[in-house]
């Protein structure tokens, strides 16, 4: 490792980690920051229907979890501690399940829902814009138009009609659920045949929309390289288009390596409202009944977890480029 | 002599918004003739490089070729936009030797893998050895040592990428070499070599013509034989290089040559007088004569129809209203103006 | 730059320009005119429950007999209200911060784009999440404002790399030499040079926050007392309007929130294309 490759690194890193720290402190203080905000409301909740036994046992609960007995800063630094420690707190909805507990079972779904999406609504939303700078004219023209549409329309606004033509109006496949009522996640074929009847749908929803973002990525990004000087000049020597959009896909698709990288960033948050028009029980449908039930420590661990996957991602990226020195970077990737 | 390469009226504008047009060649004839050096110069958006693309059939959009016809070698050349391009033409009947040579090569490709493409474009037999064979005795021409066939683009200063690219313009022997600014990123000893070249394969009768848009004097001076003097979009002057620049007929020529600084002794006296006013907008050039509202001759005819092409002195054209009155009198002594208090 | 008059040229003969520019006058008109030419207040009950269009009301009733066509008026009026706010708000501070960043270099703006980066980089929704949570009620103002104040910095960054771009222009220099103040300098001869972009820059917000806050609304922290597309979507989900079959309560919300995007994100790109035409790539004809 090079002195100025370690250098970057730790630049990177140092970086990230200031990023980290803002985030968490953004997680800790915004929510505290308005008077009568939630916590406090919910301490005026239980301060007066706290009769109940278990009640008063989820409310000793609370009063260690976030150190109330201390102040602010001091509640801040415990948070910090617990953080490091992996301890994000108790669910107050689902007492006394632990937070990492329930984002743990729920982040596999929206993982597996997502992943294939991303990967795939790249490839092809990839090929589709290349063929479209290529092609020109009327396909270029509908293509563009479509994927802009695609790619400009909220996400889940496909996942509504989707679900009420396939599901509702045509029920072909069921409305809601990650798997059917009354069975449970097990390792059996016939489980995994009602899990993916139940998956299509919402994945369907997000690999469209994928699709049309990165193919007007694409487009754009071929169409800015062949107007470039060595396409002229390639041109002008009478190599043939053929090889001369050889050279201008492969530096096209350099940029969207980044962006693919980046979107995987968006693998646990990007597809929230996809899970709760499904009904999904994946991380948007957690975070989506852990604020309707002002499940404090739930909707923190949640956005926390958001925040890391984004992070992470952007980090990977920064080591991915610096790993190639950006000099040698454009010739590397034309090795082959 | 015959001649190489006839342009007759070429127009060709850049669009601008959905529906303006960019008039960056706006009726410009030119003949290169067997063997010769044509050196085309101007102030920079004069059109000259526009110009080279034309010549060279590259034109791509935004820029539309709109009009005239292109004769090379006796073959007629279809220039029009949307017009079916022999590409085995291109580089082997017309070579183009680009301006700003630092994003000329794919970034992402090695010296030796383009120059392969480029040949193999125009024989599908060749071989690698074979095609690294000849570039490397270019190369060597150009004091260039053959490990730049290895290199990637970025791995080459501006000076070699530019000598680099010299090397594979006139690679595949080109009737004709359109150069643009093929000096600019190079020192005076670099500089010297690529025009030795130049003059090595024109002589050896290698390359039939060059065209070489320079806005460099010293060079125009030391090997074009006869030099063309663009402005706004439509030849001003034509002639004899060594008329052109110390006799010059038209008006902008004039200030032109007394605002350019040339080290020579005969001309070292002259003060230098900044043009005034800056070139037309070509998306509204002027009416009549595109110089005259900064011409210090202009009347009311030059704003009104376009100059008749003059002839002051044998082989030599200019356009000019003011010539054409004048013609036969004596010359306007230059720099006269300057230095008056 | 394009002049005024040959900009509405070129712009009246592009078809992507027409069509953009007439959906979003479209929404503008049903937003603005339809409050004030529906005799009902959003909130009354005209007719039963789901009533279907087939009945009186033209595109029927919601959950609780409220006439649909009128709640779509106020929603999709309040939803425009709350992305303007935001895209203003969001316009401003990126215009604020992007130009001192960029016109006075060295420490500011290595602070300022340091600030700027690290908020690109935390996901805007999460921090509207946390904000949405501490505000116990938000109003539409509330909703726009904070939703603004979270998308700000990608503005903030193209606006500083134009601002130093114009720093080193001559007119710029004679501003500074002639003895203009900074903020002076950036008001009259920074501003002017990007206000195109900023134009740009603003359908662009405009049609993001509209979006996040139907997001918003989705996740259950939409505006409060206030009806909006994205609340009228989560009144629907609620409801299980969705499984249900009753289609006249989700399908139009969902259709004006993709019409409002698609409308605003095509003006930007054609727009876009009118100052760049090399991005019309093989969709330019040379005749």
């Amino acid at each position: 490792m090079s002195p100025t490759f370690r250098r970057y690194i730790l630049t990177k890193l140092a970086w990230y980690l200031v990023a980290l720290l803002a985030a968490v402190t953004l997680n800790f203080f915004l929510p505290r920051l308005v008077p009568g905000n939630p916590v406090d409301a919910l301490m005026a909740r239980f301060l007066q229907g706290g009769a109940g036994a278990s009640a008063s046992k989820t409310y000793q609960a609370f009063i260690t979890q976030f150190h109330l007995d201390r102040p602010l800063w001091g509640q801040f630094l415990a948070y910090l501690v617990n953080i490091f420690r992996g301890d994000l707190g108790q669910s107050f909805s689902l007492f006394p399940a632990r937070v990492t507990t329930l984002i743990g079972q729920a982040v596999p779904w929206t993982i597996a829902l997502q992943l294939p999406a991303i990967l795939l609504g790249w490839i092809l939303g990839n090929l589709l814009g290349a063929l479209a700078a290529y092609k020109r004219g009327a396909f270029d023209r509908n293509l563009f138009v479509t994927a802009l549409a695609l790619s400009s329309i909220p996400y889940y606004a496909l996942a509504i009609v989707l679900l009420y033509v396939l599901a509702v109006a045509i029920p072909v496949f069921p409305s809601a659920g990650g798997y059917s009522f009354g069975t449970f996640p097990q390792l059996s074929w016939s489980f995994f045949l009602d899990a993916l009847h139940h998956y299509l749908l919402p994945f369907l929803s997000l690999l469209v929309i994928a699709i049309g973002g990165q193919a007007v990525g694409m487009r754009s990004m071929a169409i800015y390289e062949l107007g470039s000087d060595y396409v002229n000049y390639a041109t002008s020597l009478g190599v043939s288009d053929r090889r001369v959009l050889g050279y201008v896909f492969r530096n096209a698709m350099l940029p969207q390596i980044t962006g693919l990288a980046l979107s995987l960033g968006t693998l646990v948050g990007g597809a929230l409202i996809t899970e709760i028009v499904f009904s999904y029980p994946g991380v948007g449908t957690l975070l989506f009944n852990a604020i309707n039930a002002n499940d404090y420590p739930l909707i923190q661990g949640v956005t926390l977890i958001i925040i890391v996957a984004v992070l992470l991602a952007n980090f990977l990226v920064d080591l991915a480029y610096g790993a190639i020195d950006p000099r040698i970077r454009a010739a590397r990737s034309g090795e082959r | 002599m015959t001649d190489l390469l006839v342009a007759e009226d070429l127009r060709a504008y850049y669009r601008h918004g959905l529906s303006g047009w960019i008039r960056a060649v706006d009726g410009v004839s030119l003949t290169l003739r067997e063997g010769e050096i044509l050196g085309v110069a101007g102030e920079s958006g004069c059109g000259k490089s526009t110009l080279a693309m034309v010549l060279a059939s590259i034109a791509r959009w935004p820029l539309c070729v709109k009009g005239g016809r292109l004769e090379v070698a006796g073959q007629e050349v279809p220039i029009r936009s949307g017009a079916a391009t022999d590409t085995q033409h291109r580089g082997t009947v017309v070579s183009l030797m680009p301006q700003g040579a630092m994003n000329s090569l794919n970034p992402t490709q090695r010296v030796r893998d383009f120059v392969f493409d480029v040949l193999r474009s125009h024989d599908p037999g060749t071989t690698r050895t074979a095609t690294a064979e000849r570039a490397r005795e270019r190369l060597d021409r150009l004091h260039l040592p053959a490990r730049v066939l290895d290199a990637y683009p970025h791995q080459l200063s501006g000076g070699m990428k530019q000598r680099v690219v010299a090397v594979i313009s006139t690679l595949l022997d080109p009737r004709v070499l359109i150069a643009d600014e093929p000096t600019s990123a190079l020192d005076v000893s670099a500089q010297r070599a690529l025009l030795a070249l130049m003059a090595q394969l024109l002589e050896q009768g290698i390359i039939g013509g060059i065209v070489l848009v320079t806005h460099e004097l010293p060079i125009l001076r030391n090997v074009a034989d006869r030099t063309m003097i663009m402005y706004a979009g439509q030849v001003s002057e034509v002639g004899p290089t060594e008329k052109v620049i110390f006799e010059p007929a038209h008006p902008y020529t004039q200030a032109l040559m007394a605002a350019t600084l040339v080290l020579e002794s005969a001309t070292k006296r002259q003060r230098i007088e900044g043009l005034e006013g800056a070139p037309p907008d070509l998306s509204q050039p002027p009416t009549g004569c595109r110089f005259h509202p900064r011409c210090r001759y202009a009347t009311e005819a030059c704003a009104e129809a376009f100059p008749p092409t003059l002839h002051p002195g044998p082989d030599h054209d200019a356009a000019c209203w003011w010539l054409a009155q004048h013609l036969g009198a004596p010359q306007p002594e230059l720099g006269a103006r300057a230095v008056e208090p | 730059m394009l002049t005024r008059t040959r900009f509405l040229r070129t712009a009246i003969r592009s078809s992507r320009f027409n069509t953009s520019l007439v959906l979003v006058l479209l929404v503008l008109g049903f937003a603005i005119l339809g409050p004030l030419l529906t005799g009902h207040d959003p909130n009354a009950v005209v007719g039963g429950m789901n009533a279907s269009p087939a009945a009186h009301p033209p595109l029927g009733t919601d959950n609780f007999g409220r006439d649909e066509l009128t709640l779509l008026m106020y929603g999709t009026r309040n939803s425009l209200e709350i992305g303007a706010i935001a895209g203003l708000a969001a316009v401003l501070l990126g215009v604020l911060v992007g130009t001192v960043a960029g016109f006075y270099a060295g420490m500011v703006e290595e602070a300022l784009m340091g600030v700027t980066n690290v908020l690109i980089t935390i996901p805007a929704i999460v921090v509207l999440i946390l904000l949405s949570v501490a505000l116990g009620s938000r109003s539409a103002v509330t909703m726009g404002l904070i939703i603004g104040v979270t998308s700000w910095p990608w503005t903030a960054r193209a606006v500083a790399a134009q601002t130093s771009s114009l720093r080193t222009r001559e007119h710029i220099d004679i501003a500074r030499l002639s003895g203009s103040s900074g903020f002076g300098i950036i008001v009259r001869d920074v501003i002017p040079y990007i206000l195109s972009y900023l134009g740009m820059a603003f359908t662009l917000q405009l049609a993001t926050a509209v979006l996040t806050e139907a997001a918003l609304s989705l996740l259950g922290l939409g505006p409060t007392n206030t009806i909006s597309l994205g609340i009228l979507l989560q009144w629907s989900l609620l409801w299980e309007a969705v499984r249900q079959g009753v289609w006249w309560t989700f399908i139009p919300p969902t259709f004006f929130l993709s019409v409002v995007s698609f409308g605003l994100l095509l003006l930007n790109s054609s727009l876009d294309e009118i100052y760049n035409p090399r991005l019309q790539g093989g969709g330019g004809s040379c005749d």
